[in-house]
């Protein structure tokens, strides 16, 4: 065996190889073009309008559906579907505007609706589905015992308190053109000390516990009524809307038009009641996502 | 359901990111040999060169992996999309191995055979593509193979950056506490790292008992 | 490259000098060899030979004076093909490990285009002259004798038929049984061929052997330069101390 027939034999090898590899994604993506993939974000209200939206499309088209949820956030889901990796997720129109186009917020629900839908079609080629009924806004939220005692209602009431107050607030809020710091300058809004910056998921118990005083909740979040919380009124419409609708992928939609129908079903279908029941159902009931949608759904007559 | 279950349950999706890593790590580690390997050849005929190319290369390394990530993010086109990111990422970090292997296996190739090619009337590329890297090949492969399972084990983090890949279910994983998603990203990853090392360590071997020849 | 003519030096060392770091390693040379003939250069280690044989092919370029190859400055030259028209035979072969011995043979041939169907015989014809068998054609240097790869080492260098052969120290780590056949072989080898060649050893039996001519070298310069003949009856202290310390040796072939 010569030199030249080994280095012919294994240059070979790794080139097949090699291109091979770089192929085999490429010829993969026509076996995805019947499936319709729906992310979501990790938190439950995104677990639940990500599998609210599976099931209603299963139950519309003959389509197979793939859960990819848990997507670490805003940014990895964006990501996905502009990669195609993902067909459909939840957003809310504030980030929309604000974290991902990069543009000035506005408190007017439609304002903020139309640059969305506008700017996602023609930056990105994403359609925007229709608002599902809720607005997930930032909620201020305190202790419903403390709202009680010092007779507060409304964020600039409670200003004059939170320089005694430990804050904690989540990485995304801080982080936000629309979260903290504009919140601050808004209010005016001094505190004890620097906001303890927590997870998500531990936030609300530091609440209830007393660890913290004052957190950054949602509008929606079902533990406000179950653990006696009180959302505090953003009188100076600071926080812009964050009305809940479906992105899609232009091009799916061009092939599954279907799938738009399905989802347009859910237009206006839940009010922020809705919302914080479903939250409520999951995170404080602890029952299973899959079966609060399938009952929610069947309630509504969307499916039998 | 244990964990073959799971993985056969979703084998579409396991499928999906295998080969999103697969690209990931595979193009990565071309650039970086496309790149590497020559920069390797130019600082053996320019040794002024070599302490500069090393050196950066070196520097790069010791850039944590995620820190890079997040260097790249405001990049205009290459920000823009979570896997040319990650895959620029990694094939920065692929650079090191193939730089100094590509040099350290010309420089190790006996300085008698190139001179006794050389005075045979052999031409500077000749004695490049005919002694020098036939004979540093073994080397080179092994800087190759440090390379990829480096990029296979790297594209695992590019998840966190939008990129894909089997680092996904790792993440995704996590967020859920559900072991069975961080295994069927983990235990890919391996395998594929494993798959890697043992095809490209069989080539160098190969490549490698040519020099011994002497 | 063409044989110079036989009455012209086909190699000519014209005052040449070369420094490396401020050493002189050759000093002021002048030597010439012609067409056909066989120089000898035998000097201790770090006499200057192996650097007078890299003046030759433009391994080195002289620092002072000039080298001559077929009457044309080696500064002159295109060294590929100076270097072409030049077979060079070092110790142990210098042969290229990852090839062949056809291949290590064939490396001038094809880098010279010959068709492959002449290169091929001019292999065989190659292997007959030095006395290998063919099926060690496709055998590696690493599977050889140490007779067998100086073999090889030889036939590379004749390969393209150059008319200049420079040899350093070509035999010198063979077995004294292995190394009297190889001088008597390219003894005749020479006479056959009539090159033009500079043979670089430290050892005088093998200079009085294949030498035309010897030219003794120490410390960079040249001390003699006389046919073989009249070598031995040199009276140079020089030229008697090294007559001297091989005639001490027991040499058991000397009657």
């Amino acid at each position: 065996m010569t030199i030249d027939s080994i280095r012919g034999r294994s240059a070979k090898t790794v080139c097949t190889l090699l291109v091979f590899l770089l192929l085999l994604p490429v010829t993969s993506c026509e076996r995805n073009a019947n499936r319709i993939v729906v992310g979501s974000k990790n938190f439950t209200e995104q677990l639940i309008l990500g599998e609210l939206f599976a099931q209603i499309i299963e139950a519309r088209t003959h389509l197979p559906v793939e859960r990819r949820f848990y997507l670490a956030g805003t940014f990895i889901c964006h990501q996905a579907i502009l990669a195609g990796r993902i067909d459909i997720y939840p957003e809310y129109t504030g980030t929309a505007l604000t974290a991902v186009l990069k543009q000035q917020p506005s408190g007017d629900k439609q304002d903020v609706y139309r640059r969305v839908k506008q700017g996602y079609e023609t930056k990105f080629g994403l359609s925007v589905g229709p608002p599902l009924g809720f607005d997930d806004t930032f909620a201020m939220v305190i202790r419903g015992e403390d709202a009680r005692q010092l007779h507060l209602k409304t964020l600039s009431e409670a200003a004059a308190f939170t320089p005694k107050w430990r804050a904690g607030f989540g990485y995304e809020f801080m982080e936000r053109p629309d979260g903290y710091k504009g919140l601050v300058a808004s209010y005016g809004l001094r505190f004890a000390e620097a906001p303890r910056i927590m997870d998500l998921g531990l936030i609300t118990r530091a609440l209830k516990e007393r660890q913290v005083d004052i957190i950054a909740g949602n509008n929606t979040d079902g533990l406000i009524p179950a653990l006696d919380f009180v959302v505090l009124e953003d009188d100076h419409h600071y926080f812009p809307p964050y009305e809940a609708v479906a992105i899609m992928r232009g091009e799916m939609l061009k092939k599954h038009p279907e799938v738009g129908a399905a989802l347009d079903e859910l237009s206006g279908a839940i009010s922020d009641e809705d919302m914080r029941r479903l939250n409520y159902a999951v995170d404080g009931q602890h029952r299973d996502v899959t079966a609060v949608v399938r009952e929610f759904l069947k309630q509504r007559g969307l499916i039998n | 359901m244990n964990f073959l279950q799971f993985m056969m349950a979703n084998r579409q999706q396991v499928l999906d990111l295998t080969l999103e890593h697969m690209t990931l790590a595979g193009v990565a580690t071309l650039l970086a040999a496309l790149v590497g390997i020559p920069l390797g050849i130019l600082i053996t005929r320019i040794p002024q060169l070599s302490k500069p190319v090393l050196g950066g290369a070196n520097i790069i390394q010791t850039i944590p992996s995620l820190a890079l990530f997040g260097f790249l993010l405001p990049a205009p086109w290459i920000g823009e999309r979570g896997s040319r990111l990650a895959i620029l990422a990694l094939a920065l970090y692929a650079l090191l191995p193939l730089i100094r292997n590509t040099y350290a296996g010309i420089r190790s190739v006996d300085p008698a055979v190139v001179e006794a090619g050389r005075a045979m009337g052999l031409t500077d590329r000749q004695l490049l593509f005919q002694v020098e890297l036939p004979l540093a090949s073994g080397v080179i492969v092994a800087g190759l193979r440090i390379a990829a399972v480096l990029s296979i084990g790297l594209a695992t983090i590019a998840a966190a950056i939008g990129a894909g890949g089997l680092g996904e279910f790792i993440f995704r994983g996590l967020a859920m506490v559900n072991n069975q998603v961080i295994l069927a990203g983990a235990v890919p990853a391996a395998l594929l790292a494993l798959f890697a090392d043992f095809v490209l360590g069989r080539l160098e071997r190969r490549l490698g008992t040519l020099r011994s020849k002497s | 490259m063409t044989a110079s003519p036989s009455h012209e030096a086909a190699i000519e060392f014209d005052h040449a000098s070369f420094r490396l770091n401020g050493r002189a390693l050759l000093q002021d040379l002048v030597l010439s060899v012609k067409q056909g003939e066989t120089l000898v250069l035998l000097g201790r280690s770090g006499s200057g030979k192996t650097t007078t044989l890299k003046l030759i092919n433009r391994l080195l370029l002289p620092s002072a004076g000039d080298v001559r190859v077929n009457g044309r400055r080696t500064a002159e030259w295109d060294p590929i093909r100076l270097r072409r028209g030049i077979g060079y035979v070092i110790q142990d072969g210098g042969l290229f490990p990852h090839f062949t011995v056809e291949r290590n043979i064939a490396l001038v041939p094809r880098i010279e285009n010959w068709p492959q169907a002449r290169i091929e015989s001019r292999v065989r014809e190659l292997l007959a002259t030095v006395g290998l068998s063919e099926d060690l054609a496709s055998r590696y240097p690493s599977q050889l004798s140490g007779g067998q790869r100086q073999r090889v080492g030889v036939a590379r260098a004749l390969a393209a038929d150059p008319p200049i052969l420079i040899l350093d120290e070509a035999f010198g780590a063979l077995d004294p049984i292995t190394r009297s056949e190889m001088q008597k072989e390219f003894r005749a080898l020479q006479q056959r061929m009539r090159k033009a060649v500079i043979f670089v050893t430290h050892d005088l039996r093998e200079a009085l052997l294949l030498a035309d001519r010897i030219a003794l070298m120490e410390e960079g310069r040249l001390i003699v330069d006389l046919p073989a003949a009249e070598f031995s009856r040199s009276q140079q202290p020089l030229v008697r101390a090294y007559v001297e310390a091989f005639s001490a040796l027991p040499d058991p072939m000397c009657s």
